[in-house]
C-alpha cells in the first residue's frame, strides 16, 4: 500500500441516527470509510449492519447526522440538496436490485438518461463500446417491460457507465438475478473496473457476489469490523461465519 | 362487506379527498339554488299574505286566458263604477267595500335630472294607490306625520321616502302618462308588519288626486271587509252576482295562495335551471370519480387478488367497491348541501346589504336535501361502475404478480364505440336543430351529452400520436422534463384523456355560449346599424305615453316619429300579439323584414312565419279580436321573422281592436342636416318636463345597451359553468397526485440519477398544461361547432351571421394555462418533495 492511492469517495466519523429519543436506532457509528479510485470495493454485513445506511449516505441519497463525507475532492456532507443533486448528476452513477429504469423510456433513452439530464451529448464511441460489452445492441428500442431481469440490470449498468461517473454505486444489483445472470453481470462490472479504470462501490450480502471485488468492507453494527484483499467465495463466507451471519 | 369498505375509505382518505370535493361542488350549486328560491318563495308568500291580509274579499278583473305576465306591478285596466261599489257594498255580510285606484306612475328621486340613460331613470317600480283610511284595507299603517286627508298630500313607505331622498313636508314628483305633479308629502308609512316591499317605492293619496293622476274615477279592484263570523265564500259568491261580467270576486286568502302559486311556477324554473347546471358539474365530476376509482383499483389489485385467493367473489368485490363509493357520496353531499346552504346565507346577506330584503327566512329546504344525496349519490355510483365491474374480473393470480399497472388494453373496442357514439351524438344534434321535430332540444341535448362522451373516447386515441408528435416538440424545449411528460401522457391515454374532457366538457359550453351571445351581439348591432332613426324613443316603466310622441313629432327639425304599438288580441280562438304601425313612415325609419314594404298595407295585415305555417296565404280573410273591437282583415303581406309580433296592422286598425294601445317603441328621423347631438338635447329638455321617465337613445346607444345585456347574460351562464370549470381543474389535479403516487419509485430513480426538485416540479407542470391545453382545445372546436350549428338553426329568427368569439377563446386559453399551472401545484410540490430512499423503497 502506498500513501498516492486517490480516493473516490470517503467518510470521516461517520454517524446516523434513525428516530428520536427512545426510538432511536443508529445506523452507522462514527464510521471511517475510503472508497479507492479505479478499484472494486465490496461491502458486507448481516442484515441491520448499516451497510445500505453506508452507501445511501457515502452516495448523497440520505445525510449524516453527524460526521462528513466526500466524493473525489468534493465534501457533500455540508451542501445543499440541489448541490448534491448536481454531485450525483455528475460524478455518480447508481445500480439499484431492482426497479432500475424508467418504465416509459426506451433501452437507449434509459442509458442515455443521465446526460440528457445534465445536457450533455452522448459520447457515440463509448456509448457503442459499453452496448457492445453489455450485449444490449439488439435490446435498444425495447421498453423495459419487454427486457428480461438481467437485461434490465445490464441496461442499469450501462447508464451508470456511459457517463463515465467518478464512481459507480450498486446496491445489490444481482439480488433479483438467477445465478447465470448475476454472474454475467458481475463479470461486466469487474471488467469496468479493470478495463476502464471505473470506480464501483457494491452493497451485497452474497459472498459469491463479493469474490468479484478488489477488496471487502465487512461491517456489524454500524462499523468496520474487518476488511479483506483479492477475496475469494469461501474465504468471505468463513469471515461471515465468524461474524455469526 | 360494508366494514371493509368504511375502512378502505378510512385507511387512505387523502386519495379521495378531491373526488368527494368534486361530488361536493356540484352539489353545493344545487343546494344553494334551491335554498335560494325557497328563502325568495318564503319572502313573496310573506309578501302576499301582509298584501291580502286585512281584505277578506277582493272583486277584481277575472284572469284572462291569454295572461300577459309581463309587467307584475302594473296597474290593471279600471272597469269598477262609483256604482258597482255601490251594489258591492249592499250585498249581505259585506261590513266596508273600498274602491282602489291604482296610478300608473313612478316616484322620482327628489334631485331628478332626466340624463337620457336607460338605468339611470330605472329603477325599483312604484305603487301608488287611494288612501282608504281603514288599515286593514290599506294594508298600511301610519307610523308618522298624518294620512294623506287632502288633495295635494301624499304618504310614502318608511324605506322609500329616505331613499328617493325626501322628508316630510318636501314636495314629492311623480311621472305620469300625462306630466309631472307635485304632491306634499305628510306622512310616513309602514307596508304589513316589516315593510317588506321588495324594493318597490309604495305611496298613497286623495282619492280625488288618485283619479286625476289616473285620468279616470273607476276602480281597478274593490275591497271588501265582511262583518264579523260570516263565511268570505258566501259573501264572494254573493258578490259575484253584483258586479260586470269579466270580473270576479275571491277571497283574500285565496287570491294570495294563487299569486304565491303563480310565483312558485316561475322560481321552479330557476331550480330546473340551476339542477341543469348541477347536473353538468357532476357530469364533470364523474369523469374524476371514474378516473380515482379506476387508478385505485389498479393500485389495489394485488390486495383484490389475496382477498379473491381467500375466497371473496368477484361480486362481493364490486358490492365493496360501489359501498366505498356510496359512503364517498354520502359524506360528499352532506358536505356538499352545507356548502350550499352557508353558500345561499352569504348570498342572501349580501344581497340585504346591497339591495334590502328579498329573502324570506333562509331556511333548508328538503328538496335540497332530496336533490344534493340523490344527485351525489347516482353520479358517485355510476361512475364507479365500470372500475368495480373491472376490479370484480380480477383473478387470484394477480395477487402474486410483481408489476402494478394497468393492462394495456387495446384502444380499438374504446374506439369503435368512441367513433359510433361521436356519429350517434351528431346526428341527434342535426336532427334537433335541423329537422322539423317535437322537443328539438332533447335531441340537441341528449345529442351533445352523447356527442362529448364520444369524443371524450375518441380523445385517447387522439393523445397517442399527439404525445409522439408533442414528445419532439417538448423534448426540445424542455429537454428530458418535457420527454418524460410526453411518454407519461401517452403511458396512460384512458387516464390523460377522461383527465382533458373532463375540462372540455366546460370549455366546450362556455364555447358554444360565446359563440351564440356574440353572434346575437352582431345580429343585434347588425339591426341598429341598419336603422334610419335618429332616435329611439323608450319609456324607463310602462308604455310610452302618447302625448310624449306628440310633442317630440311638434319639435323642430323633426322629420317625423313613427312608433310600434304591441298587443294581444285572439285569432282562432288563440292568443296571438299585434303590433300597430303606421305604413307610411315605419319603412322610412327602420328596414322591416317585410314583403312587400307596409306602404303597400293597404288597411289590411301583415303576417310573419307563426301564421304562415298556419296555412294562411296573402289574400285570405283573418278576423282578429282586441279588447275593445273585432276586425277582419285581408292579409296584403308578409313579415319574414319570428318573434317580434304575429300580425302587423296600421294604427287605425290597432285603435280599433284596442282602443288606447301601448305604445312600446318609437322611432325619431330627423331632417337632413340637423346635428343629432343637438337634437337630442333639444328633445330631451322638451321631455324633460313632462314625461322624464321617456328617454332618447340612439342606435348605436341602444346596440351597446344590448350588447352588455347580452354579455350579462354570458356572465351568468360562465358563473355558473364556473362550478364545473372548478372541477375540471381538480380533475387535473386528481389525476396527477395519483399519477404521482403510482409512479413514486420512478421518480424517486429519477431523483437518485440527478434530476433535480425543480425538473420534477417541470415535468408534472408540463403533462398538466398538456392536458388542460388539449381538453380546452378540444372544447373549444366543440363548443364553437355547436354554436355555430345553433345559430344556423336559428336562422328563421333573424340569426343572419355567425360570430366566432375569437377574443373569449383567447381568454379561454390564458386561462387553461393558468389552469394547468394551478392544477399541477400541489402534484409537482408533493413529487419534488418525495423522499428518495423512501421512493426507492416504495412497495409498489
Amino acid at each position: 500500500m502506498t500513501t498516492t492511492v486517490t480516493l473516490a469517495a470517503s467518510m470521516r466519523g461517520g454517524t446516523k441516527d434513525y428516530g428520536t429519543g427512545d426510538a432511536a436506532v443508529r445506523a452507522l457509528d462514527g464510521i471511517d470509510v475510503d472508497i479507492a479510485a479505479a478499484e472494486f470495493t465490496a461491502i458486507m454485513g448481516p442484515s441491520g449492519s448499516g451497510k445500505s445506511t453506508l452507501l445511501h449516505t457515502l452516495a448523497g441519497l440520505d445525510c449524516l447526522t453527524a460526521g462528513d463525507s466526500w466524493i473525489g475532492e468534493q465534501q457533500i456532507s455540508s451542501l445543499s440538496e440541489d448541490k448534491i443533486t448536481q454531485v450525483r448528476r455528475d460524478k455518480i452513477g447508481f445500480v439499484f436490485q431492482a426497479f432500475n429504469l424508467i418504465p416509459s423510456l426506451s433501452a437507449k433513452e434509459n442509458i442515455t438518461l443521465p446526460l440528457d439530464i445534465s445536457g450533455r451529448d452522448v459520447d457515440p464511441a463509448w456509448f457503442d463500446e459499453i452496448i457492445g460489452i453489455l450485449g444490449l445492441a439488439d435490446r435498444l428500442t425495447h421498453l423495459p417491460a419487454e427486457l428480461s431481469g438481467g437485461q434490465q440490470q445490464r441496461v442499469a449498468v450501462a447508464r451508470a457507465l456511459v457517463a463515465r461517473p467518478e464512481l459507480i454505486f450498486a446496491d445489490e444489483p444481482s439480488g433479483n438475478l438467477d445465478s447465470r445472470s448475476g454472474a454475467e453481470l458481475l463479470g461486466f462490472m469487474r471488467r469496468a473496473v479493470k478495463e476502464f479504470g471505473q470506480t464501483i462501490a457494491m452493497v451485497t450480502h452474497d459472498p459469491s457476489a463479493a469474490s468479484y471485488s478488489d477488496r471487502v468492507l465487512f461491517l456489524a453494527d454500524g462499523r468496520i469490523v474487518d476488511e479483506m484483499r483479492e477475496p475469494t467465495a469461501d474465504r468471505v463466507l468463513d469471515r461471515m461465519k465468524q461474524m455469526g451471519h | 362487506m360494508f366494514r371493509l369498505a368504511v375502512k378502505s375509505v378510512k385507511h387512505n382518505p387523502k386519495r379521495l379527498v378531491l373526488t368527494a370535493v368534486a361530488v361536493a361542488l356540484g352539489v353545493a350549486l344545487a343546494s344553494a339554488t334551491f335554498t335560494l328560491t325557497n328563502a325568495l318563495s318564503g319572502g313573496f308568500h310573506q309578501l302576499f299574505d301582509e298584501i291580502y291580509a286585512g281584505t277578506d274579499v277582493i272583486v277584481e278583473p277575472a284572469p284572462t286566458e291569454t295572461e300577459d305576465d309581463g309587467d307584475q306591478f302594473a296597474a290593471p285596466d279600471a272597469v269598477f263604477t262609483h256604482a258597482d261599489l255601490a251594489a258591492v257594498q249592499a250585498v249581505d255580510g259585506v261590513e266596508n267595500a273600498v274602491g282602489t285606484i291604482q296610478v300608473m306612475g313612478s316616484v322620482l328621486p327628489k334631485d331628478f335630472e332626466p340624463t337620457g340613460d336607460l338605468m339611470a331613470a330605472g329603477g325599483a317600480p312604484s305603487q301608488l294607490f287611494n288612501w282608504a283610511g281603514d288599515p286593514k284595507l290599506d294594508q298600511a299603517t301610519l307610523v308618522e306625520g298624518s294620512g294623506p286627508e287632502a288633495d295635494g298630500q301624499i304618504v310614502l313607505d318608511l324605506d322609500g321616502a329616505p331613499r328617493l331622498g325626501y322628508e316630510i313636508g318636501d314636495m314629492v314628483s311623480i311621472a305620469t302618462d300625462t306630466g309631472v305633479t307635485e304632491l306634499e308629502l305628510v306622512g310616513l308609512v309602514r307596508f304589513g308588519e316589516t315593510n317588506s316591499l321588495q324594493g318597490a317605492t309604495l305611496g298613497y293619496m286623495t282619492e280625488a288626486d288618485a283619479a286625476t293622476l289616473a285620468g279616470s274615477e273607476d276602480y281597478q279592484t274593490i275591497s271588501v271587509v265582511t262583518a264579523d263570523g260570516v263565511d268570505k265564500d258566501q259573501v264572494a259568491s254573493a258578490i259575484s252576482e253584483v258586479i260586470p261580467e269579466g270580473t270576479r270576486a275571491i277571497t283574500g286568502e285565496a287570491k294570495a295562495a294563487e299569486q304565491a302559486e303563480q310565483l312558485d311556477d316561475i322560481l321552479q324554473y330557476v331550480d330546473i335551471f340551476a339542477i341543469a347546471f348541477a347536473l353538468i358539474a357532476l357530469f364533470v365530476g364523474s369523469y374524476i370519480i371514474v378516473n380515482t376509482f379506476r387508478i385505485i383499483v389498479t393500485q389495489r389489485t394485488r390486495e383484490f387478488g389475496l382477498l379473491r385467493a381467500i375466497g371473496v367473489s368477484g361480486r362481493q368485490l364490486r358490492t365493496m367497491i360501489l359501498l366505498e363509493a356510496l359512503v364517498i357520496a354520502v359524506v360528499a353531499s352532506t358536505v356538499g348541501i352545507l356548502l350550499g346552504y352557508l353558500g345561499a346565507l352569504g348570498l342572501s346577506a349580501l344581497v340585504e346589504a346591497l339591495s334590502g330584503n328579498i329573502f324570506g327566512t333562509v331556511t333548508l329546504p328538503w328538496d335540497a336535501l332530496l336533490w344534493g344525496y340523490s344527485l351525489g349519490a347516482l353520479v358517485t355510483l355510476v361512475a364507479a361502475l365500470m372500475p368495480a365491474i373491472h376490479a370484480s374480473t380480477i383473478s387470484p393470480m394477480e395477487a402474486l404478480r410483481e408489476s402494478a399497472t394497468e393492462s394495456k388494453k387495446p384502444l380499438r373496442m374504446r374506439n369503435i364505440v368512441g367513433g359510433a357514439l361521436t356519429l350517434l351524438g351528431v346526428l341527434a344534434i342535426v336532427v334537433g336543430l335541423y329537422m322539423d321535430v317535437a322537443k328539438p332540444y332533447v335531441f340537441v341535448g341528449a345529442g351533445a351529452m352523447v356527442l362529448v362522451i364520444g369524443v371524450t373516447l375518441l380523445a385517447a386515441q387522439v393523445l397517442v400520436p399527439l404525445a409522439y408528435g408533442l414528445k419532439a416538440f417538448l423534448t426540445r424545449v424542455f429537454r428530458v422534463d418535457g420527454k418524460l411528460a410526453a411518454n407519461n401522457i401517452r403511458r396512460e391515454p384512458r387516464r390523460s384523456a377522461n383527465t382533458a374532457a373532463a375540462l372540455m366538457i366546460g370549455v366546450m359550453l362556455l364555447a358554444l355560449v360565446s359563440t351564440f351571445t356574440e353572434s346575437l351581439k352582431s345580429v343585434v348591432t347588425d339591426q341598429f346599424a341598419t336603422s334610419e332613426a335618429d332616435f329611439f324613443v323608450l319609456s324607463t316603466q310602462g308604455a310610452i305615453p302618447p302625448g310624449a310622441i306628440d310633442l317630440l313629432g311638434s319639435e323642430d327639425g323633426v322629420d317625423f316619429v313613427t312608433s310600434t304599438g304591441v298587443d294581444q288580441a285572439t285569432y282562432d280562438g288563440l292568443g296571438y300579439s299585434v303590433a300597430s304601425i303606421d305604413p307610411a313612415t315605419a319603412d322610412l325609419a327602420y328596414d322591416y323584414p317585410n314583403d312587400p314594404d307596409f306602404d303597400g298595407m293597404d288597411g289590411g295585415v301583415f303576417i310573419d312565419p307563426v301564421i304562415q305555417e298556419l296555412g294562411v296565404e296573402v289574400g285570405d280573410q283573418v278576423a282578429l279580436e282586441g279588447a275593445e273591437g273585432s276586425a277582419t282583415l285581408t292579409v296584403t303581406g308578409l313579415y319574414e321573422r319570428e318573434g317580434d309580433a304575429n300580425f302587423w296592422v296600421d294604427e287605425a286598425t290597432g285603435a280599433e281592436l284596442f282602443g288606447d294601445y301601448d305604445i312600446l317603441q318609437a322611432m325619431v328621423v330627423l331632417d337632413d342636416g340637423v346635428d343629432p347631438a343637438a337634437a337630442e338635447e333639444q328633445l330631451t329638455s322638451a321631455l324633460a318636463e313632462d314625461f322624464p321617465l321617456v328617454v332618447l337613445s340612439s342606435p348605436d346607444q341602444l346596440a351597446q345597451f344590448a350588447n352588455q345585456f347580452i354579455d350579462l347574460l354570458l356572465g351568468v351562464i360562465s358563473a355558473m359553468l364556473g362550478a364545473a370549470l372548478i372541477i375540471a381543474v381538480l380533475g387535473v389535479a386528481n389525476t396527477l397526485l395519483l399519477s404521482v403516487t403510482e409512479r413514486t419509485r420512478e421518480i424517486g430513480l429519477l431523483r437518485a440519477v440527478g434530476v433535480r426538485r425543480r425538473s420534477v416540479r417541470r415535468m408534472i407542470r408540463i403533462e398538466s398544461l398538456v392536458m388542460a391545453i388539449f381538453g380546452t382545445i378540444l372544447g373549444m372546436i366543440l363548443g364553437v361547432g355547436l354554436g355555430v350549428a345553433l345559430v344556423k338553426a336559428l336562422a328563421e329568427f333573424g340569426f343572419t351571421s355567425v360570430a366566432i368569439p375569437w377574443a373569449w377563446l383567447g381568454i379561454y386559453m390564458v386561462l387553461a394555462i393558468i389552469a394547468g399551472v394551478v392544477a399541477a401545484m400541489s402534484p409537482a410540490r408533493r413529487a419534488a418533495k418525495l423522499d428518495i430512499l423512501q421512493a426507492i423503497a416504495f412497495d409498489g
